[in-house]
């Protein structure tokens, strides 16, 4: 099933009138028509991402708006800032990460290919998070053209959450409307998995 | 845990935006707690407190809309590339000037310290800005005095924004430099712009093709000369966007020829020479 909120991206495929074409896994160079690929997106971490996702909801903000009072499990997997080799001892570097209040910030969980063991540790996670109920509204998110929180869905559809939902405009669609606030990495992924101690 | 309730919460904080515009345009240079006590505030105020107590100590930083203003583009159509112009009425006064970003990683975009051969009514420069954030511009005056003021600006993805090119690419021609004058006429100080080519690597811009990050390599030390008498001395950092322009102002009298002389945290050192244009008249 494939269910797009998005009026601006309804337009495009009114505009296109065609179904996308697939090829191969360079990363797109207009963000128009994107294809979805088979399975996960394994090519460049930032790019043009499609307007869909199958098996998931793609929402805007309107739509994460109207979402919001069945308290959805907000998933945000944006890498965490990346301290430059070398950064002088005597500067402050202090990273902040800001993002959707009442999310639970998985850096990272949207990796392709993933360990197996950081893979069973990322769902077994969101069961929790969800109470073992994989119909509890679930949503993704990190920036804008960012395949980490398109990866992230895919992962759980292919899991079988059935309300799954891709805010694909991410902190920064979100923070045009609403404020947000400082989040730490999730505690329970931010420890390494079991057997993975000396990675 | 904290529950997501973005529809409780759109109001007030639709309000609170619609508060700091407010300030922002009728009490210019006011810092950002004056809009109103919400969560958001105090975070932010939080925030600010622990990047001044890195960089001030315990010294005491008062508000000011008076000694310094800091003005940006509300909001930004680059994020790598947000202009910023900071402007000091009581020039006499002013030793030095800071730059903040407060949601920046690496905070501290920027310290200024002003020569004699300086007219420091006016300085312009562009930064990357990672998410919306306040800046704050701090200056000190020669008594030793700290005075604040604050924007928020909405920008972000500022400093993890790829260059659209290869490294060696962005590389080529690193530390060339041009400087443009504008004369302001008789008894005026100078304006003059300083443009250094140097891609200015934050450590955080991902290469999309091998997944490493470019390693930081940046313009961390700039002082400019006139005729042997300092303009200014600048510390930067990867706060700074990639090809540095900053409009300064010289004294009067200050005469050429203008050095420059630019450092970054490679090793690289470049010294340029530029010669004042000879009055018109």
């Amino acid at each position: 099933m494939i269910r797009i909120v998005s009026a601006a991206a309804l337009t495009l495929f009114a505009l296109s009138g065609s179904v996308p074409p697939v090829h191969a896994a360079g990363p797109a160079d207009s963000p128009v028509n994107v294809p979805e690929p088979e399975g996960f997106w394994t090519g460049a971490p930032k790019g043009y991402t499609p307007k869909t996702l199958k098996g998931a909801t793609v929402v805007d903000i309107d739509a994460l708006d109207s979402l919001a009072a069945e308290k959805p499990v907000m998933i945000d997997v944006a890498l965490a800032d990346q301290k430059p080799a070398g950064f002088p001892t005597d500067r402050p570097w202090l990273p902040a990460h800001r993002s959707i209040p009442g999310s639970v910030w998985m850096p990272g969980a949207g990796a392709a290919p993933m360990d197996p063991a950081r893979e069973a540790q990322f769902l077994s996670r969101v069961a929790y998070l969800t109470g073992g109920d994989k119909s509890k509204p679930v949503v993704t998110f990190c920036h804008p053209e960012c395949w980490g929180s398109w990866n992230a869905a895919k992962r759980l559809v292919q899991n079988g959450y059935s309300r799954v939902h891709w805010f694909a405009d991410g902190v920064e669609g979100w923070q045009d409307r609403h404020d947000t606030t400082i989040l730490k990495v999730d505690a329970a992924w931010a420890a390494k998995p079991a057997g993975e101690a000396q990675r | 845990m904290t529950t997501f309730t973005p529809i409780g919460m759109s109001a007030t904080k639709r309000s609170f935006t619609a508060a700091l515009c407010l300030s922002a345009a009728v009490l210019a240079g006011w810092p950002a707690f004056a809009a109103g006590a919400s969560d958001t505030d105090a975070e932010r105020l939080e925030r600010w407190q622990e990047i001044s107590k890195s960089i001030f100590g315990d010294r005491k930083l008062e508000p000011t809309d008076a000694l310094i203003k800091v003005d940006a583009p509300p909001r930004a159509l680059d994020a790598a590339l947000v202009p910023i112009t900071l402007t000091m009425p009581e020039k006499d006064r002013i030793a030095a000037i800071h730059l903040i970003i407060d949601d920046n990683p690496s905070p501290y975009a920027a310290h200024i310290t002003f020569g004699p051969a300086a007219d420091p009514s006016e300085v312009k420069l562009r930064v990357r800005i990672n998410n919306y954030t306040n800046v704050h511009a701090v200056a000190e005056t020669k008594d030793g005095k700290l005075y604040e003021a604050v924007k928020f600006v909405k920008a972000s993805g500022g400093c993890s924004a790829p260059m659209g090119m290869s490294d060696e690419e962005a590389l080529k021609g690193a530390g060339d430099m041009k400087m443009k004058f504008a004369e302001g006429g008789a008894g005026k100080p100078m304006e003059a712009t300083l443009m250094i080519r140097h891609p200015n690597f934050s450590g955080m811009q991902m290469n999309q093709v091998t997944r490493d990050y470019t390693p930081a390599r940046y313009i961390n030390k700039l002082d400019v000369s006139a005729n042997g008498k300092l303009v200014f001395s600048m510390n930067g950092d990867i706060s700074i966007a990639s090809n540095p322009v900053i409009n300064f102002g010289l004294a009067p009298d200050s005469k050429g020829p203008i050095k420059v002389v630019a450092m970054d945290n490679q090793q690289g050192h470049w010294e340029h020479s530029f010669n004042t244009p000879s009055p018109s008249n």
